[in-house]
């Protein structure tokens, strides 16, 4: 696709993730949304449409009418869809501007899950993976499942299990490492690799608190216009180059294949495929680290290294880290923002917040976090919801790429 | 969740593990569908059902749960993971019970992986005492530990009898005890009740006798601990073990129903069992007897805290018919009187016992009078008979009724089972009476007296065929496999009274 006719991003707001116990999940996202209106000298009245994401509000809220929420507090009339997360609202609101219905949206997610605090592993594994919550199994344990099938699918034993193992840590640790620049993050403090060797060894298990993104509240937005109208808000609009997305079983035993996600390869195939880029130039990249297992297999369903192999050339990296991942001789910064593990895991907003991120790097506006990278590089982003029951993976890129 | 459609279609599947293969290319699915995913139009209409009930799988991987959703809390840590039927073809999430694991406990992943494993019929978690109790069979046991693998194959019957009589048993007693003093007893793992036994030694009985399932016509389920005041135990065990022809949507043609009456619950439906297949328009061919208890009793310390040094847990099942018939029923004679000697009031969590009516004017007054009428009836004198059961509250109450009686200990002894099990009250001379009939030839007589509080007993005279020896090849869970069973767990009190207890919220 030819860039003048893609979808391009011109702002982009969000909130600190974390517990927000005195906030409603409306006033996130419309302090969200307001930011990124701010962020681009929009008037919210300049909007054509909102569309919003979140995972589960009617269930951890009692929310059921969103759209009609924001109306009220943005005194807004115009028409609002709701996505279960951020890259199906995204999608839906850059279609409607490839199929010329709108120039201007804003797209939102939010997410309040500390509400529901007692009940949300409950509602996460049930809304997850049914007949799995029936036998017994918890939003972890899919995870842990899944590095047991990594480990035997390739037959990695001795001191190769102890490097995996050490390079999911190393995983945790960068995560933290990255967040401790960013001022939304839910966790700014780094970590050890022998705090998180320490948290599985409470466990008794090969992953521990460590590895796993925590609970969230949070929301994010970001304003979408048409090519054409973008270039009269900004002068470094972000393209959206492609999108790609596939869908996997609900049930996770059912899968045929449990060393990884389907649906993730074939996002990233369809998302390949439509922006007609080369692969190379993917510099950014933020991945669903719903746990450090999902951020390592998740490099080798994008397609970055050889099935089986990522804990290997992880494990080589973290040995002289230098804040990026050396794949197959490509250069790599993965999770900048902090990861799903430091920033925060807010599902709905989750998307948004790597988006966010991507566009400020390639932006140059990341601040603190800025990397070197030059005009013509892209970024990455793979959202998941549920246990890989579906994937989209986004590709950005600015004027020059 | 209350939901009582949910929950109906949740047990549908998970309490048998449905499933269905598709005709044209071999595929299986979990769960029940219309048509095969990769064959399409084609395949519609053709799916062929299946169900994992009585098969062996394998544990693919696992994992240690620590942290439990909150349903799952009170099961404490568990092993938990993938796995798959017929070479992989099926693949299933699974929780292994039977475990008891402490905090210090180190779990070797790999040592459990590849091991062959058995579907246990399983409590799925805990609700609140007013919610629909929830079941499920994605609950795994090691194939080469406590529970065997056993095939299920029904087979045509060989041979007609004019009389009536037991085809098939089954006893499931839990693999977890209590040790004290001269007592063993039966304690139920922490997801099972009197529903789960049931319907596990319903599950047993139909692998001993070979009867075709379907032709089951009558399902009696005598308990006194059934966890609902109103709801039968039967009709779980109906639906999961598919008794009666499938009637289509989900019904079976099959007659169920649950009977209390104390420790007798069970054995008076013997002679309507036998009279049911024997009355030619009945069109019931064979009809199933359970006795099934999670027995109960208050706290020691507590009024009625004395039972607790005797409850057991356990069910044993019969089914009557009249082919292939391994022990017939002669005669019986029942007594009843209107004795309170121990009791539960609606709504009270344990029995009641009162005192001094316990022994003479209850157990041996009702168990002596119906052995005597029996007996006479048929001019047998104790040395004509080969086998003495009676109801087996404590070691002392079945040894002095047997010697009163002129039992020899070679005649009562055998049936004597209340030392290993503790009192597995409707289960409890059922339980002796199979204990029996594991070891008896053909042509011997037995004489099963049961007893129930408030009070009555049930006498029954069998004598066993030929055919007795026969069968016995086709059940390896028998009483004294689980008796003497290198897997049995020994608890401590706290941890029995917890087990007990069970997943109530």
């Amino acid at each position: 696709m030819s860039k003048k006719s893609c979808p391009a991003i011109i702002g982009a707001g969000r909130t600190k993730f974390g517990e927000h116990y005195e906030k409603e999940p409306e006033k996130l996202i419309e302090e969200a949304g307001l930011n990124a209106l701010r962020s681009v000298g929009i008037e919210r009245k300049d909007l054509e449409a909102c569309y919003i994401s979140d995972y589960f509000l009617p269930l951890t809220n009692k929310i059921g009418l969103e759209e009609g929420f924001l109306s009220e507090l943005l005194e807004l009339h115009i028409p609002m869809e709701i996505a279960r997360s951020f890259s199906s609202a995204f999608v839906s609101a850059c279609n409607a501007i490839l199929a010329g219905k709108y120039n201007l949206v804003l797209v939102g997610g939010v997410e309040k899950m500390t509400d529901r605090w007692d009940k949300i592993r409950d509602d996460l594994m049930m809304l997850e993976d049914p007949w799995s919550y029936y036998a017994g199994g918890t939003p972890e344990a899919n995870h842990e499942l899944m590095l047991r099938e990594y480990i035997k699918s390739y037959d990695i034993h001795g001191g190769d299990l102890e490097k995996l193992q050490l390079a999911l840590a190393h995983i945790s640790v960068k995560n933290h490492a990255n967040a401790l620049k960013n001022e939304y993050a839910q966790y700014r403090r780094s970590i050890t690799v022998e705090q998180v060797l320490k948290a599985r060894k409470a466990v008794k298990k090969m992953l521990g608190l460590y590895d796993f993104a925590p609970i969230s509240d949070g929301a994010a937005a970001i304003i979408l216009a048409s090519s054409e109208l973008a270039e009269s808000y900004t002068d470094k609009p972000i393209y959206v180059l492609a999108s790609g997305s596939a869908t996997d079983y609900i049930t996770f035993p059912f899968r045929e294949d449990r060393a990884g996600f389907l649906a993730t390869r074939l996002a990233m195939e369809n998302a390949i495929k439509m922006a007609e880029i080369e692969k190379k130039n993917i510099r950014l990249l933020e991945v669903y680290d719903q746990s450090t297992v999902v951020e390592l297999i998740s490099l080798e369903d994008l397609g970055f290294v050889e099935r089986g192999t990522a804990w290997k050339h992880l494990y080589e990296n973290f040995q002289d880290f230098k804040g990026y991942y050396e794949l197959n001789g490509q250069e790599i910064f993965v999770n900048l923002n902090g990861g799903l593990k430091a920033d925060g895991n807010p599902l709905g907003a989750t998307g948004g917040a790597q988006i966010y991120e991507i566009f400020k790097q390639l932006r140059g506006e990341a601040g603190e976090r800025q990397v070197k990278i030059d005009d013509s590089c892209l970024g990455c982003a793979l959202e998941l919801e549920g246990f890989g029951t579906k994937a989209y993976v986004h590709i950005f890129g600015g004027d020059a790429a | 969740m209350s939901s009582e459609p949910i929950e109906r279609r949740v047990a549908y599947i998970g309490d048998r593990l449905r499933g269905c293969r598709c005709p044209l290319c071999g595929k299986e699915y979990f769960n029940l569908r219309d048509y095969c995913g990769r064959c399409g139009e084609k395949s519609f209409g053709k799916m062929e059902e299946i169900d994992l009930f009585y098969e062996k799988g394998t544990l693919e991987v696992c994992t240690l749960i620590t942290e439990p959703t909150n349903k799952f809390k009170k099961i404490g840590r568990f092993i938990y993971g993938i796995v798959s039927f017929h070479n992989g073809k099926i693949r299933l999430p699974g929780r292994l019970t039977d475990r008891i694991i402490g905090e210090n406990d180190e779990i070797d992943f790999s040592s459990l992986e590849g091991r062959e494993v058995v579907p246990r019929f399983r409590r799925r978690y805990a609700v609140k005492r007013s919610e629909i109790i929830p079941t499920i069979s994605l609950t795994f046991t090691f194939a080469d530990e406590y529970y065997p693998y056993q095939e299920y194959k029904i087979a045509k019957p060989n041979k007609d009898y004019d009389t009536p009589g037991i085809v098939g048993y089954g006893v499931y007693v839990s693999k977890f005890r209590i040790k004290e003093a001269f007592m063993e007893r039966a304690v139920p793992f922490i997801d099972e009740d009197a529903i789960t036994a049931a319907v596990e030694a319903g599950k047993l009985a139909l692998i001993h006798s070979s009867v075709d399932h379907k032709l089951i016509g009558k399902i009696y389920v005598g308990s006194e601990s059934n966890p609902y005041a109103v709801k039968p135990i039967a009709s779980k065990v109906a639906q999961v073990l598919k008794l009666g022809e499938d009637a289509a949507e989900g019904v079976q043609g099959v007659d169920a129903v649950d009977t209390e009456f104390a420790c007798k619950a069970a054995t008076s439906m013997f002679k309507d069992a036998v009279s049911l297949v024997y009355y030619p328009k009945s069109n019931v061919e064979y009809a199933m007897v359970i006795g099934a208890d999670n027995s109960q009793a208050a706290p020691r310390g507590e009024p009625g805290g004395e039972l607790d040094f005797f409850v057991g847990y356990g069910a044993c099942t019969f089914i009557f018919g009249m082919k292939d018939v391994i022990a017939e029923i002669e005669g019986w004679y029942s007594v009843t009187s209107d004795t309170p000697d121990f009791w539960r009031r609606d709504r009270e969590p344990y029995p009641r016992h009162g005192g001094r009516f316990t022994g003479d004017p209850a157990y041996f007054k009702h168990i002596k009078k119906a052995a005597k009428k029996l007996m006479d009836e048929f001019r047998l004198q104790p040395q004509d008979i080969d086998y003495f059961v009676s109801h087996q509250p404590n070691i002392n109450f079945p040894t002095k009724v047997a010697k009163s009686l002129g039992f020899r200990e070679e005649q009562f002894l055998p049936s004597l089972k209340v030392a290993k099990f503790g009192n597995t009250y409707s289960g409890a001379s059922p339980i002796g009476l199979a204990a029996v009939l594991d070891k008896a030839e053909p042509h011997q007589r037995i004489l099963l007296v049961s007893y129930g509080s408030g009070a009555g007993s049930d006498a029954y005279l069998f004598t066993t065929t030929s055919q007795i020896k026969d069968k016995r090849q086709k059940q390896k869970f028998t009483v004294e496999y689980q008796a003497e069973n290198p897997f049995l767990e020994y608890v401590d009190y706290a941890t029995y009274r917890k087990l007990k207890r069970g997943l109530e919220a």
